[in-house]
């Protein structure tokens, strides 16, 4: 959807030496709820495949999920996997990871698509190494002299210039480039490498109760009429959107201005 | 006669060169994969195969088929008693006359080829091709002269050895053509590897009629470790027989004229696509070919060889994605030429290897994994669109008379139209009908046809064990892709749940019906009526008939397109073209849209969502585009009870 | 206080008495008669009778009466209502909210979570004889005036120099004093983009604790907050640190607050790792069409593609398109909007010449206010629409380019007074 985005990483001359972790977490898909790779996540492995020379990419829990598969048809020649029952924190056995391997960026999407999905994992690990962590990034623009350039995220398609000294852990927002297609015969070639890693369950999560989600309300537009006569009003008001008004016969400046007043009230227009 | 010897020798020469370019050739496709196929009984049937299933297609074109008779024939018959009577030098007259009576009429038939090469077409190739009619005159004129003595019309060493010299010179030249160039790579090739194909053809099933698909389920199994390369990257990733059937092509072109992606102006030609993949059996380039290009390519940039990536320098993967895969190249193809299994053949390797699907196509393919349709909507919304139809489900009534398959139009509010309109008669018929609802999953035809076999076979099985827990006589659905995987390709499963099970398109259900009275229908009285066949329906299954009887039972005279029937032009939307989305100059639905125009009709019948989406697509003021089944609603006489 | 009418005896006696010496003053101004050139007494029938309190005409039977009863009309039209003060004297303990303050002020979401603030102080209160206050920390530029409005007790304004642009770190820096100093009972963000989310990340890794992400209901015991992408319900105690979802609560609005400064000791100047270059100019177009937030769509009856370029560009929105502009060749592929296209989620679309194939209003399913220019008044984006231009697009979004640029000229003429 975004080609103008892809382009950008080959633009900028790149350290090649850089090495690169990315974690990737299960993802779950907001329709039918089956495992997937992830979208971030998908997009943290892009960025990485396209920054780094030496590349791993490391998921913490079950070495057999299948999931795992579709990130390997990216084209990686192995996934990580540091072999954690359903139970664990994951966060010790990365840090014990991390401290052995000492990347030079750590990438992740900015929430997991399943489980809590709190998106602490990059804050604690940031704070466990004494490491910057950097939320949202849409591109990493360049790493030079051991400092990286990225562009975050803003609402609305805004982005910010930061400069972070390696090394450092980033989240990957949904605006950074997507993530390849994932092609089915190298995802099944790829080797799952299982690692013995710390096992500490994790104990506060098991006096939580977890049900399906219930449908929020919508916030209704309560009255707080003081009057009968404002009660009145707010009883018998014409509710919205019934049927759109039609400036019909109209000369266009006139059509124009209540666009444009519409354009204003809505305030797409600032 | 002095030098009497000399064309002997140059038969028995030519003949010998032959034989070891034969031997070469046939290493070449041995290059290929292995393929069972039974090489006996294939060749026993050959001249059956030729004289009807190839010649059916080539009687389409009278004045070819003469030609080609004419020319064929009498070269067939001609060498056959040359080798008699000029090689083992039996002294017959009656066979000199033979001889001279079949090399008479190959010199006629040459003379129409000739004559069919002044001013040829655009769609043929020229090159090599243009000296073949040449070649066939020199081939037949100067055994003629060298029969007359034998026949006894001339005294025996007429002409002395100057004329026996100039002859030789000639009978080199049409046995170069005719024996040499037929293995070595001339014009002369298609008659060799043409014969052959026919006897060792991939689609065995095709011969008489028979309506298969030409994709076989791709070998998902890992051996040990390693999981072979998935799909057709080099030319030797073929089988070995789809290597042959590219070599028996002759360039007519047919191909290229009916092609929709090729008069869409999208990097498309099949002509030029096999030629390609015989440059890259063989080895080389481009260079020599002398057809139409690639629109929007040049000629001479390809090259390749049996052990190269094809999508490397020989074929751009844009051609491989133009195609719509609607079968008209294959359907007009004399030599039985699978055009269509070769590009899904390559595009498999585009997309379960190399993971590059252009466009959408990797959008739509992770949809299709995750929730079993193209558009990535909730699964369990699929049942939806029938929530005020009162349908029973499979699943709460486990067998019915009819199980209706509603494919993804499900989620498609314009599709859901046809859907009502195709339930509503059944309804009208009393039809004992169910659907299997939410349990129902994609058919796979737009993930095969986008080469993704793995998610094909997946949906496939999981279809199939569904379909295997239910107990129904006929399986009825609106869309023809569906039709075509449920009839003929999900056989290759071992599942017995479609045995002994009608599969039928929802044309052909309805026609039943009405035959039967169970339907009653008053006349229709709108405008012009045209019918597009569906590539799926007609094509790929054979059903040309059904559709325009039920349009007949409403008192319609259909306004036949000229491009109808098995020449039907696609409308774009096969193959995953639309999500490929190949860019050209026209789009294939506005063409057929002309198509439609030129009959005056007002309203197009149609018998698949698809074409109905595409046909819709073109920007108004056009005809009207409706399925049959919503004609028919519109006519329905509703009974009081 | 306000709209009551207040009746005033004496004006109405000395309006009534005629030779009163203050009887001009009172019933001049609007005569009802006058005398005309000739001598005569004309009525002028616009002046007879006033507008009533409940907004209709009434006829003055009271002669120039009703002048005074409208005079003694006192403090109408409109008037700030003076809401009851909420004051904290001596607070038990805080709750803090860290709101987003974009642009410099609170948003929705900031005053939703102050509104949850309150409503936990009242659930803790509830059961103990406390008083706890809500503590707003903003950082930068403040432009806010209804902090008292908003429900804020206390408020710790950090917009010294260093906590100018982005500075998470330095940030963290000041909410660790905090907590140091005031130890909250519990700390509030808002789970936005706007960089609360991320400052509650970084509170929580600090002082380890585990915060909830993404609470909707929150009371003083248990907390739910959505899980798994938005699909579970994870119920829990209520944890020290929450990051809260818009809506979660409703603001404060029957209460006004002191808004009184907190103060605070000296915070430490934090290692700044992360360096800020500024905000990078964005163009609308880059802006992925799934996500922008106003699209200009052009359809089949765009015949003017320049004009439209430059109104998208004007109006600052990014550019979309029916399939059949994209089949012809006139926008790219990934712009199309559309069940085969893009599903886009903008909250206004302005559809120019599109009358709406099925497909295409499936991919608009989404948007809220939908406006279109068309030549044809019954077309299905019409219907859909909440406003409709009929008539020649061209003609419309000229005069549209025209008011935008006016606009942004008026704009940018502000701005440089702003400036200086």
């Amino acid at each position: 959807m975004q080609p103008e985005g892809k382009r950008q990483v080959q633009d900028h001359s790149l350290d090649r030496s850089l090495d690169i972790v990315s974690l990737i977490s299960i993802g779950q898909h907001p329709q039918s709820g089956r495992v997937r790779r992830a979208e971030q996540d998908g997009r943290a492995v892009e960025l990485g495949m396209n920054l780094a020379e030496k590349h791993t990419v490391l998921h913490a829990g079950d070495p057999l999920q299948q999931a795992l598969r579709s990130y390997a048809g990216m084209g990686l020649s192995e996934v990580q996997v540091l072999d954690l029952g359903p139970r664990a924190d994951a966060v010790p056995a990365l840090v014990e990871y991390l401290q052995d391997h000492r990347p030079d960026i750590v990438l992740t999407g900015v929430r997991a698509e399943s489980g809590e999905s709190s998106g602490m994992v990059p804050y604690l690990l940031a704070e466990k190494l004494n490491w910057p962590v950097v939320a949202r990034v849409a591109d990493i623009v360049s790493v030079e002299n051991g400092v990286a350039e990225l562009l975050l995220a803003l609402p609305r398609g805004q982005r910010r210039a930061l400069k972070v000294p390696l090394p450092f852990v980033a989240t990957i927002d949904n605006a950074a480039p997507e993530a390849r297609q994932s092609a089915y015969g190298p995802g099944r070639r790829a080797q799952v490498e299982s690692l013995d890693a710390v096992i500490e369950d994790d104990q506060t999560r098991s006096d939580w109760v977890e049900a399906k989600a219930k449908p929020r309300p919508k916030r209704l537009k309560v009255v707080k009429a003081k009057t009968a006569a404002e009660r009145f009003k707010a009883a018998t008001a014409k509710p919205q959107g019934e049927s759109g008004k039609v400036l019909k016969d109209m000369p266009a400046a006139e059509q124009a201005r209540e666009i444009f007043d519409l354009l204003l009230e809505e305030k797409v227009i600032s | 006669m002095v030098l009497d010897w000399l064309p002997s020798v140059l038969i028995a020469a030519t003949l010998l060169l032959a034989v070891v370019g034969a031997v070469r050739r046939i290493s070449l496709w041995r290059a290929g994969q292995p393929d069972q196929v039974d090489l006996i009984a294939g060749l026993m049937a050959m001249p059956k195969r030729y004289l009807h299933d190839l010649h059916d297609v080539v009687e389409r074109d009278k004045y070819m088929s003469k030609t080609h008779a004419a020319t064929g024939g009498g070269f067939v018959l001609s060498i056959a008693l040359i080798l008699l009577v000029h090689l083992a030098g039996i002294d017959s007259q009656i066979l000199a006359w033979a001889l001279l009576f079949a090399l008479a009429l190959m010199f006629v038939g040459a003379i129409f080829v000739l004559k069919r090469r002044m001013d040829p077409p655009s769609r043929i190739s020229k090159g090599a091709w243009m000296r073949l009619p040449k070649s066939l005159l020199a081939f037949s004129s100067a055994f003629i002269i060298l029969t007359l003595p034998a026949a006894g019309i001339l005294p025996e060493g007429t002409g002395g050895w100057v004329l026996t010299l100039i002859l030789s010179a000639v009978i080199l030249l049409g046995l170069g053509e005719m024996l040499f160039g037929m293995t070595w790579g001339g014009p002369m090739k298609h008659a060799f590897a043409g014969a052959l194909h026919l006897a060792f053809h991939r689609r065995q099933e095709r011969f008489g009629g028979g309506r298969s698909t030409g994709l076989k389920p791709v070998d998902l199994t890992q051996n040990g470790q390693t999981l072979d390369i998935l799909g057709v990257s080099k030319p030797k990733d073929f089988k070995w027989n789809q290597l042959l059937g590219f070599d028996a092509c002759v360039q007519c072109g047919k191909c290229e004229a009916m092609c929709p992606a090729f008069a869409a102006g999208q990097p498309l030609n099949p002509k030029k696509l096999i030629q390609d993949m015989v440059v890259g059996l063989a080895g080389g380039t481009d260079a020599k070919y002398a057809g139409s290009p690639y629109p929007g390519k040049d000629v001479g940039n390809a090259k390749g060889g049996p052990d190269q990536i094809i999508t490397n320098g020989l074929v751009d993967p844009e051609t491989l994605w133009s195609c719509t895969t609607c079968r008209a190249c294959v359907e007009e193809c004399p030599m039985m030429i699978e055009h269509v299994d070769a590009i899904v053949d390559m595009r498999r390797f585009l997309t379960m290897e190399k993971g590059d699907t252009p466009n959408k196509g990797a959008e739509v393919l992770d949809n299709i994994i995750a929730t079993d349709n193209p558009n990535g909507y909730s699964p369990a919304s699929r049942v939806n669109w029938a929530a005020d139809q009162n349908l029973p489900l499979m699943s709460d009534v486990k067998q019915a008379d009819v199980l209706f398959w509603v494919s993804d139009g499900a989620f498609d509010m314009r599709s859901q139209r046809i859907l009502r309109a195709f339930v509503k008669l059944m309804k009208a018929a009393n039809v004992d009908v169910a659907i299997l609802g939410d349990e129902e999953l994609d058919s796979g035809d737009v993930a095969r046809r986008l080469g993704d076999d793995a998610a094909f076979q997946s949906l496939a099985k999981r279809n199939l064990e569904i379909l295997s827990q239910y107990s129904f006589k006929t399986i009825v659905t609106t869309d023809p892709h569906a039709y075509h995987c449920l009839r003929n390709e999900y056989g290759d499963f071992g599942s017995d749940a479609l045995e002994g099970v009608d599969v039928l398109h929802h044309t052909t259900f309805l026609n039943q019906l009405v035959q039967s009275g169970a339907l009653k229908l008053e006349a229709f009285s709108g405008g012009t009526v045209t019918y597009h066949d569906p590539c799926y329906l007609g094509r790929y299954n054979g059903e040309y008939e059904a559709p325009r009887e039920l349009l007949r039972s409403l008192g319609i005279e259909v306004a036949e397109m000229e491009r109808s029937g098995f020449r039907s032009r696609c409308c774009g939307g096969g193959g995953g073209a639309p999500i490929t989305d190949i860019p050209g100059e026209r789009r294939i639905a506005d063409m057929r849209m002309e198509d439609v125009n030129s009959t005056g009709a007002e309203l197009v019948a149609v018998g698949c969502q698809q074409c109905t989406a595409m046909l819709e697509g073109v920007v108004e003021p056009r005809p009207e585009v409706k399925d049959i089944a919503e004609i028919l609603v519109d006519q329905l006489i509703e009974e009081v009870h | 206080m306000s709209d009551v009418l207040r009746r005033d005896p004496r004006a109405e006696w000395i309006a009534r008495n005629r030779l009163h010496p203050l009887h001009g003053t009172v019933s001049v101004g609007d005569e009802a008669e006058v005398r005309g050139p000739s001598g005569l007494l004309r009525k002028n029938p616009h002046k007879v009778g006033f507008i009533g309190p409940n907004g209709i005409k009434r006829i003055d039977r009271l002669k120039g009466n009703g002048n005074t009863v409208a005079m003694g009309r006192r403090s109408s039209g409109p008037q700030e209502v003076l809401l009851p003060l909420h004051s904290v004297e001596q607070p038990d303990f805080y709750i803090v909210v860290v709101p987003d303050m974009v642009g410099g002020r609170l948003t929705s979401q900031d005053k939703d979570i102050l509104g949850q603030a309150h409503k936990l102080a009242r659930g803790i209160e509830g059961g103990n004889e406390q008083q706890g206050a809500v503590v707003a920390v903003c950082f930068g530029e403040s432009k806010e005036e209804g902090f008292d409005t908003a429900g804020v007790d206390r408020l710790i304004l950090l917009d010294s120099e260093e906590y100018q642009g982005f500075c998470p770190e330095q940030q963290l820096a000041a909410l660790v004093q905090i907590e140091a100093s005031y130890q909250p009972k519990h700390w509030l963000f808002p789970d936005s983009v706007n960089g609360g989310a991320d400052l509650g990340a970084r509170l929580a890794a600090r002082l380890g604790e585990r915060p909830a992400v993404q609470a909707w209901q929150v009371d003083h015991e248990t907390t739910v907050s959505r899980g798994a992408s938005g699909s579970i319900d994870i119920s829990r105690t209520t944890p020290h640190i929450l990051m809260l979802v818009e809506e979660c609560a409703d603001p404060i609005d029957e209460t006004r607050h002191e808004a009184q400064p907190l103060a605070l000791e000296s915070i430490p100047r934090a290692i700044a790792q992360l360096q800020d270059q500024g905000q990078v100019a964005v163009d609308p177009n880059a802006i992925p069409l799934a996500e922008a937030e106003f699209i200009l769509s052009a359809g089949n009856g765009i015949h003017n593609w320049d004009q439209f370029h430059d109104t998208a560009t004007a109006l600052g929105a990014t550019e979309g398109a029916s399939r059949v502009a994209v089949d012809d060749g006139f926008m790219p592929r990934f712009r199309q909007v559309g069940a085969t296209g893009t599903w886009v989620t903008a909250r206004v679309y302005l559809a120019v010449g599109i009358s709406g194939a099925i497909q295409h209003m499936q991919g608009i399913g989404q948007c809220d206010k939908v406006i279109a220019i068309n030549t044809d008044a019954g077309c299905d984006m019409v219907k859909r629409a909440a406003l409709s231009a009929i008539g020649d697009s061209e003609e419309i979004l000229a005069e549209l380019l025209k008011l935008a640029q006016e606009h942004r000229a008026k704009q940018s003429e502000e701005g440089d007074q702003h400036a200086a």
